[in-house]
């Protein structure tokens, strides 16, 4: 546990990615994780796709490896709160999420759709991209 | 009776049809009369009900008149003193007065609408529904243009209902005129003896004339105040005999502008040298105060050839985004910098701020935060210490002195250098551009085509929509993503408005619908990404743009919450180890959602949505631009991620 522990601490630290091939398998219920992700406030700050103020998506983030990182992630999250207001990510000890719907959440992590079309393939992407040519004019 | 004064206001046309007091009661008692009479006159009315009137009496009619005596054929005040008092707004420029209307101004108001050749024009009367919306109007207008828009209040209860704006104003620092009604005979608890006491910590500076001359001296004294640095809002309170008096051949005195000064010459001369002497200069540009201060500062950049930063993607009266020597410049090691309302290593100027007034204004001892001399070491509004030579002196003052030495002391060959390195800057000022904004798009296309609709994909769709129009994106963006930072081009002094101020909800609707109060003469559009939680404060505002026909695009960054307040909870529950389940309790509104188009709708202005599905987002906000472009201001409800 010690060992593993660390490796979250470091999983979260370093920039550590990970790739699809190096996932663990899924046993979870995404359908089930879904409405844990929007019931338990996930969507806040990842979006209710995996895109938010801290993507899920695509970021290759060891802390998505498997679902005993991220379960171990999740209970070692700070539980003492500072003074001040924090948007940081909260702490889920087992007896709010236990193993079971920590594994529906991840496996509806696992199941969000990448959404990230070619900027060419967008008209609204390509005018922005080209409007930087335009001359200034005061 | 000053030079500009208008003479037209008598309205005795004697083709016209005079209808006095007396005539209208004479009138309406001969109506009731008619009506009376009617039943018998017209035997076959079908309606029994008309059959059981008979005419009134004498006394009845008295009664329904409100035994109102008849005024004398004369009028009693030929030259009130709030024709003089709008005379003054006139000659200062003032365009426009926001207002919920209030009996303890009523005869500024009735000023406003009669007095003048055309009436109610400079300034004409803005119907508010809230006094929190008037002040925020005003804040959106001053931050804008630069200069003061008027808010007018009722007594007692306009000033505290106004107080979270001025507030909002007073931390901004946005130069705007306040005037309060006081009726000392009227109703006992809109009145009190120091009107301005309620708002003078977060003031700029307050009169209660007592005389109507001196009360036109206070008018021209708050418009100087509000414009001179410490800029910030001022308030006249000013009483009902004063503005009704009669004012016989009073004179409004000529107004003077304010005279802000700038650095001296010979400190002016020393940093122009340097600028000159520098191989490679940097002018670091903050929040100046007026477009003539961003003009000024685009020639001194020009003059010396310097590469420039600006604060325009944070805020109003910065240096143009686009132009071409701001940016990171061909060569980032500077060997001297100027920081003009910005930091330098070097020297900067900073004009002083309202924190400077807190040991005058303060005289309850309030102590707000951000004003404090106290003020603790750490958390938001800390004070910090600047680098370099900090001078305090306002730096828009200052700039045309050093320029102006700049110019005087430039040798040919200085000249010749500059020029090459101009068009070095430029150069590698717009691969940086293009470099920046292509990674930004690589950010922002993020679940492009995801539902709800991403922030991001908000602010893109709206780019190539209003990049070649005149627009002012006029609220905070900063609870929705800030996008426009990355993806839009700042060009204008009024390009972003910036944030609330005091970071108080409630604020950006009503500021965009002063800035579209700016914007409706000059052939701009306003951009409001509205926030659902602050809308929700003084949604009001959506029928005052309708009413004036602003050109106002609002679309709704609808994320059904008070987002930052529900992450905040979020994690409270989650470090006590209680689940994060509940924390939507008190922080988002749903059951049920609010339906924004019918809220425009109810309104009067014409909307759209909720759009989820963001392939229709494009098409709603071309719809959107081409109402606001025609003078309808639109509204579009999306429903989006929450940031």
């Amino acid at each position: 546990m010690k060992n593993l522990t660390l490796f979250v601490i470091l999983a979260f630290l370093l920039p550590v990615t990970v790739s699809a091939q190096q996932m663990g398998p899924v046993t979870g219920d995404a359908e089930n994780g879904a409405l844990l992700f929007y019931q338990h406030g996930c969507y806040g700050c990842h979006g209710y796709s995996g895109y938010g103020r801290q993507d899920l998506n695509n970021t290759g983030s060891a802390i998505l490896t498997n679902e005993v990182i991220f379960r171990a992630y999740l209970r070692g999250r700070q539980n003492v709160a500072p003074l001040l207001p924090s948007t940081a990510m909260p702490n889920y000890p087992a007896n709010v999420l236990n193993d079971e719907l920590v594994s529906n959440i991840y496996a509806y992590i696992r199941s969000m759709p990448e959404n990230l079309p070619e900027s060419d393939e967008v008209a609204t992407l390509r005018a922005i991209l080209e409007s930087a040519q335009e001359p200034y004019t005061p | 009776m000053s030079n500009s004064e208008d003479k037209s206001n008598d309205k005795s046309n004697p083709e016209s049809p005079k209808v006095g007091r007396r005539g209208f009661l004479k009138g309406a008692a001969a109506g009731a009369a008619a009506i009376a009479v009617t039943p018998a006159a017209n035997a076959q009315s079908p309606s029994s009900y008309e059959t059981t009137l008979s005419a009134p009496t004498y006394q009845q009619i008295e009664r329904d008149t409100g035994m109102i005596t008849a005024p004398s054929p004369d009028r009693s005040v030929l030259r009130p003193g709030s024709d003089l008092i709008v005379q003054a707004l006139k000659d200062m420029g003032i365009e426009f007065v926001a207002s919920n209307n209030g009996s303890s101004f009523e005869g500024i108001q009735e000023s406003i609408a009669n007095y003048g050749s055309p009436p109610n024009y400079m300034p004409e009367f803005i119907t508010c529904l809230h006094e929190e919306t008037s002040v925020d109007m005003a804040n959106g207008y001053g931050k804008a243009e630069g200069k003061p828009m008027c808010a007018m209040l009722h007594g007692t209860i306009g000033i505290q209902h106004a107080a979270m704006a001025i507030y909002q104003a007073f931390y901004s620092g946005t130069p705007m005129l306040l005037i309060a009604g006081r009726d000392d005979g009227f109703i006992q608890a809109h009145t009190a003896n120091d009107m301005a006491a309620m708002v003078r910590p977060f003031t700029k500076w307050d009169a209660q004339p007592k005389t109507l001359p001196e009360c036109l001296d206070a008018l021209h004294e708050a418009y100087r105040q509000a414009m001179t640095p410490p800029t910030g809002p001022v308030l006249v309170v000013i009483d009902m005999e004063i503005q009704k008096e009669e004012a016989r051949d009073m004179v409004v005195p000529a107004f003077q502008p304010p005279v802000i000064d700038g650095i001296d010459v010979a400190t002016a001369r020393d940093i122009a040298q340097s600028l000159l002497d520098a191989n490679n200069p940097r002018i670091n540009v903050g929040q100046l105060r007026t477009p003539e201060g961003v003009a000024a500062a685009v020639k001194l950049a020009e003059v010396v050839g310097a590469s420039t930063s600006t604060s325009a993607t944070q805020g109003p009266m910065s240096f143009p985004q686009r132009h071409p020597l701001c940016g990171p410049g061909a060569d980032t090691n500077n060997d001297f910098v100027l920081g003009l309302e910005s930091e330098s290593p070097n020297i900067s100027l900073f004009r002083p701020t309202v924190e400077s007034l807190t040991q005058s204004r303060d005289d309850m001892g309030v102590g707000f935060g951000g004003m404090r001399t106290n003020v603790p070491a750490s958390g938001r509004g800390a004070p910090r210490q600047r680098p370099g030579t900090v001078m305090s002196i306002d730096a828009e003052g200052s700039i045309p002195v050093i320029t102006g030495e700049a110019m005087r002391l430039i040798s040919a060959n200085q000249k010749s250098k500059i020029e090459a390195r101009k068009a070095n800057h430029a150069s590698a000022n717009q691969s940086a551009y293009v470099a920046a904004l292509k990674e930004a798009v690589a950010e922002k296309k993020k679940g492009w085509d995801l539902s709800p609709v991403s922030t991001a994909r908000i602010y893109a769709e709206l780019w190539p929509l209003i990049k070649d129009e005149d627009w002012c994106l006029a609220s905070p963006s900063n609870f929705s993503g800030g996008h426009h930072r990355q993806l839009w081009s700042h060009n204008k002094p009024y390009s972003y408005l910036g944030g609330q101020g005091a970071a108080g909800m409630g604020y950006g609707a009503g500021a965009c619908g002063g800035a579209a109060l700016a914007a409706r003469g000059r052939n701009r559009m306003v951009v409001n990404v509205q926030t659902d939680g602050d809308m929700n404060y003084t949604p009001g505002v959506l029928w005052s743009a309708a009413h004036h026909q602003l050109p106002m695009l609002t679309v709704m960054h609808n994320n059904r919450a008070w987002h930052q307040e529900l992450m905040f909870i979020q994690y409270l529950a989650g470090v006590r180890g209680r689940g994060t389940d509940r924390a939507h309790i008190g922080t988002t509104l749903r059951d049920p959602f609010i339906d924004y188009a019918k809220m425009a709708e109810a309104y009067g202005m014409a909307g759209e949505g909720p759009i989820e599905d963001p392939t229709l987002l494009a098409a709603a906000l071309k719809r959107g631009v081409e109402s606001v472009k025609n003078g309808e201001p639109y509204m579009i409800d999306v429903v989006t991620q929450p940031r």
